[in-house]
């Protein structure tokens, strides 16, 4: 297609990536040692060059952490994490700022008409929300059903499995407060100064001193009476009927992504505890996924059967993924 | 996309690159495909000569993949010129390149250029398996085999587990080559199979036999074979080695079993501390028995069947001759059902011991704790292949142990038996394991070279004499 004259000279690539030499090695001292912090560095750095899913910024703790990583797919799915962690960050920060671009704008315009409006209450809807739930928990810590979140996994879990547990049981805490008739929710087995402890100071910070909640480092078996305790598990052999409002249900705090079956049902068996499951395969039509929920899902689905006594609707909180859909006749 | 024919000039790749839907992805795609396609290296240089005049840089990944189209296609020079550029650019590679490099020098005549590449990664990490596979493949092609044992034994050393391909690449290599040194290496690799219980697959033997054949002076000839269940070689008589453990070897499993499987991280999961005191005692109280028997198991054997009669057939099957039976079960085989009739059981209870475990509790702990505690002679019955208790074990050596145990202990349900009657296969009286004598080697195969199930033990041999 190319006539003589315009001849490609195909090498020239080479001339081009080979100009920049002198200058290169000049600000690169040859044969320097390089701490091996710094050559990790490196080795990130070309790693994200060559289009791996590496994060562009990286701080010393994690590097070492890094670093520390026992293999090379440990490596990897750790890096991949950061990245994936540095990705939704970046999104998060421009979506805020999206944001609060078209607030300003709408300021603008507001400012420019100058309407008021007029409404017989003062706008203090998040405060007085507060106050309300507030007041709800703190009925309940004195006549709601207890319900225990046993906090004695850390040694089963990693530090991230531990630090997931924790973000399940802020939400459940919240799911719990936003409800008609809360739970007296209690974190038993907890230890001052445990990981579990330092991520929930790190969640809450000023607030978890004055958390609605109970907080002890005792047994559930300490304080309460031993025949009123229902353990609830997956790996029960039996299968809970009803809701009943008289027993003390206890839900494992524990974030479980390797597969450590009967750990928690050994604890109850220890214990002498009664245990039960929730009938799952009675009311659903399972398709895939472990059985365990999350500890958010299974506070949504015991406040729903404790206000409702409705499987059906207190089961809707089992994630869509993981049935087909409701057996019809149960 | 598909890449062009012919080398493009600078406006033409601007006109493809805009009618792409995303230009900023363009040339990494492109390469892509090129290297998908095989296109002529020309093309691509045409490409990154286009990028390095209007950008006057060629990024990282875009080398990478060029090189990659180039190692593909054995271009050494280039390869060596892509090298040189990545050394001016940057300060380090990265894994990737380092790969292509390595693979594609090591099968250039400049492969010893690679072998400098190697030591040069081993500065910044560990070698992949593949790395050490090229380069003891191109130093192996050259007739250079102390280097290629050389490479070998570093890679062990840095836990690294060679490929298969490279072990056979040693037999390849060395066909006809004299020299006692060399010989010890490949029969070292051959001790290697046997101590990681690794079977070679059928090209990989018939290198090995047609290495043994070709050894000067030597007179070894191998003959495919199959090994009758006594344990003796059809070809040259020769009994095999049998299945059992040394003492310590054994009493260092049994330990391990109970602490590792039994226990574990928490009695609680598997039994209770009281549950497992109370079977102690019993077994205890009747040792040794012949034969334990995982009675849930073996009561699933005919679908169609009554479970207790499944059960009852197998215990009838396996009582002649005054063995001693132990049949495990869980408490509710004890409560009349369709499935458990109380009669039946009452009657098999006259023929062998039997203990009830809890019904959350797993009795296949029991069945080995049982087996062990009986004595070497002991063997068990279940259909259950055990790999979940084999991954308990925290160390690969006990697993090893506990899988050579298997192989001579195990009773399994013989699949042909489809009439009335169930028959069992006896454990091994051999191992299935690599062995020599000296003047023989036994050595076991695979028929395919990707055999689905690590647990299926080969019965196929190939039987090499020394005349």
């Amino acid at each position: 297609s190319c006539s003589p004259s315009e001849k490609l000279d195909l090498d020239s690539w080479k001339k081009v990536m080979k100009s920049g030499l002198q200058e290169v090695s000049e600000t690169v001292p040859e044969n320097k040692e390089l701490s091996t912090l710094a050559q990790a560095r490196e080795t990130l750095e070309m790693w994200r060059l060559a289009g791996r899913s590496v994060p562009e910024n990286i701080s010393e703790e994690q590097l070492k952490t890094f670093m520390e990583c026992p293999s090379k797919s440990a490596k990897k799915k750790y890096l991949k994490y950061l990245h994936l962690k540095e990705l939704y960050k970046k999104s998060d920060k421009r979506k805020m700022d999206e944001k609060r671009e078209r607030r300003l704008e709408t300021q603008e315009r507001a400012s420019k008409t100058d309407e008021t409006k007029r409404s017989s209450f003062v706008c203090l809807w998040a405060n007085s929300m507060d106050r309300a739930y507030n007041w709800r928990a703190a009925q309940s810590m004195i006549f709601g059903q207890p319900l225990v979140f046993d906090m004695s996994y850390e040694k089963d879990m990693s530090i991230r499995e531990v630090a997931n547990t924790v973000r399940q049981i802020v939400l459940s805490e919240g799911c719990n407060r936003r409800s008609v008739d809360p739970f007296h929710i209690h974190f038993c087995n907890l230890e001052d100064n445990s990981l579990y402890h330092k991520e929930f100071v790190k969640h809450y910070r000023e607030a978890w001193g004055k958390l609605l909640i109970t907080v002890t480092d005792q047994c559930y078996t300490k304080v309460f009476p031993k025949d009123k305790l229902i353990y609830l598990t997956a790996d029960s052999p039996k299968v809970m009927k009803t809701f009943d409002h008289d027993k003390i249900y206890i839900v494992g705090s524990m974030v479980d992504k390797s597969i450590k079956t009967g750990v928690s049902l050994a604890r109850a068996k220890r214990l002498g505890l009664d245990t039960a499951a929730l009938p799952l395969e009675k009311y659903l039509l399972w398709n895939t996924g472990a059985k365990n929920l999350t500890l958010d899902q299974m506070t949504h689905i015991l406040l729903t059967l404790k206000d409702t006594g409705d499987w059906k609707k207190a089961l809707e909180f089992v994630p869509k993924r993981k049935y087909y859909g409701f057996v019809s006749k149960p | 996309v598909q890449p062009p024919e012919k080398p493009l000039q600078a406006e033409e790749w601007n006109r493809l690159r805009e009618s792409f839907r995303s230009p900023e992805k363009f040339e990494e795609v492109m390469f892509n495909s090129m290297v998908r396609c095989n296109s002529s290296i020309d093309v691509a240089k045409s490409l990154l000569t286009h990028v390095a005049k209007s950008n006057g840089d060629i990024a990282y990944n875009l080398l990478v993949k060029y090189l990659a189209l180039c190692v593909q296609q054995g271009q050494t020079s280039e390869i060596r010129d892509v090298y040189d550029i990545m050394k001016i650019r940057f300060r380090v590679l990265e894994s990737g390149a380092y790969n292509l490099l390595i693979r594609g020098l090591s099968n250039s005549d400049q492969w010893r250029m690679a072998l400098t590449l190697l030591e040069e990664v081993k500065k910044i990490m560990i070698p992949s398996r593949t790395n050490y596979e090229s380069c003891i493949k191109a130093a192996s092609r050259h007739q250079e085999m102390n280097l290629a044992f050389e490479l070998y034994h570093d890679m062990l050393a840095k836990d690294l587990v060679p490929t298969l391909d490279v072990l056979q690449a040693f037999f390849d290599f060395s066909r006809g080559m004299k020299g006692a040194e060399l010989q010890k290496e490949l029969f070292g690799i051959l001790l290697y199979l046997r101590e990681n219980q690794i079977y070679p697959h059928k090209t990989f033997m018939r290198s090995i036999k047609l290495w043994f054949e070709s050894i000067p002076g030597a007179n070894w000839t191998g003959h495919l074979t199959k090994i009758k269940d006594s344990g003796q070689c059809p070809v040259c008589n020769h009994q095999l080695e049998e299945s059992d453990l040394t003492e310590e070897e054994y009493n260092n499993l049994r330990e391990r079993i109970i602490r590792d499987v039994i226990h574990g991280t928490d009695t609680f999961r598997k039994t209770s501390p009281q549950e497992f005191e109370a079977f102690q005692t019993f077994v205890e109280s009747r040792l040794p028995f012949d034969i334990v028997i995982d009675g849930l198991n073996v009561s699933h054997i005919k679908p169609r069947k009554m479970q207790c009669e499944n059960l009852f057939d197998a215990v009838n099957c396996l009582a002649k001759e005054n063995v001693r039976l132990l049949v495990l079960g869980r408490k509710h085989m004890l409560i009349n059902s369709s499935n458990w009739k109380r009669e039946i059981m009452k009657e098999m209870q006259n023929k062998a011991d039997f203990f009830f475990a809890e019904n959350i509790s797993e009795d296949d702990a029991f069945l080995l704790y049982a087996t062990l505690q009986s004595g070497k002679h002991c063997k068990f019955v279940t259909r259950d292949f055990l790999r979940d208790h084999k991954a308990c074990l925290s160390d690969s050596l006990t697993r090893h142990l506990f899988r050579k145990w298997q192989r001579g202990h195990q009773i399994v349900f013989s699949p042909s038996a489809e009439g009335k009657h169930i028959n069992f296969l006896p454990a091994f009286r051999y191992d299935c394991v690599v062995q020599t004598t000296g003047d023989t080697w036994h050595i076991p195969y695979k028929d395919a070279f990707e055999e689905k199930y690590s647990y299926r033990v080969p019965r196929k041999w190939l039987c090499i004499q020394q005349k």
